[in-house]
């Protein structure tokens, strides 16, 4: 099952404002928790990296 | 539009084996790093996180170095060279962390009591930067002979270490702060 981008922007818990999406990377896991969102045409977890324009700290979650 | 904020490039210190050489060179990395306008640093030292070994990766992540890889622009990781390998201590810290790291800058310190400078370390490590998520700079520092560079007291013997490690430094503040920009302001969508 391919995944389906997730468009909700990430707020930083400091600073309150919309954070960046500068990156996805392809995950490979052996953790059965972590095998709903696997993407099947690429055989992985897609995680997206946000950073926070205003403090600079980053967050991630699944695509 | 640039950031006010200083940049924090923390110096990782690569072994935690005694009478380690590579404690002089971190220090002074560190010490040259502090120098910099608009940079702050910090000396990590890897022998000092308590890391447990019964697990690895992310699960092991401790609260402190992980605090710090966020807040980090840029890594500078010094590294002795093992039978031409870096040490298993540090890819146990490194792998403790990962969102930490993506698009970040990092430049590496190789150390040898031979000739090569801890080339072969450097050439090792560069495939692991690349996968969790870290940007190489081109230049690297080489202490060859290490034990010729430093005297035990740990000051420099061989002044012309400080014109090579000013320009590793301009070449990864300057990526550190490229890649702050890309972070902060430059959406991949």
């Amino acid at each position: 099952m391919a995944t389906v981008a997730n468009t909700d922007k990430m707020i930083c818990p400091s600073c309150r404002v919309e954070m960046n999406h500068h990156c996805d990377k392809l995950i490979y896991t052996t953790d059965t928790q972590d095998a709903g969102p696997t993407d099947t045409n690429l055989g992985g977890i897609i995680e997206e990296f946000h950073t926070c324009p205003k403090c600079g700290g980053g967050a991630s979650r699944h695509a | 539009m640039e950031s006010n904020r200083p940049l924090f490039i923390p110096v990782i210190l690569g072994t935690a084996r005694m009478g380690r050489m590579s404690l002089h060179a971190a220090r002074l990395v560190t010490g040259e790093l502090g120098k910099c306008a608009g940079v702050e640093t910090d000396l990590i030292d890897i022998a000092r996180l308590p890391l447990p070994t019964n697990d690895a990766g992310e699960a092991i992540k401790q609260a402190d170095f992980s605090a710090k890889m966020d807040k980090a622009d840029a890594l500078v990781i010094v590294s002795p060279e093992y039978n031409h390998g870096y040490s298993g201590l540090l890819k146990h810290v490194l792998d403790s962390c990962l969102k930490e790291y993506i698009h970040k800058a990092v430049g590496i310190v190789g150390v040898s009591a031979g000739p090569f400078g801890g080339t072969r370390v450097i050439q090792n490590l560069l495939p692991v930067m690349r996968e969790i998520g870290l940007v190489t700079i081109f230049w690297d520092v080489n202490f060859s002979s290490v034990q010729k560079v430093f005297a035990e007291d740990g000051r420099l013997l061989d002044e012309s270490y400080i014109r090579r490690i000013d320009k590793f430094l301009k070449e990864l503040i300057w990526m550190a702060k490229t890649l702050r920009q890309g972070r902060e302001q430059i959406s991949l969508d």
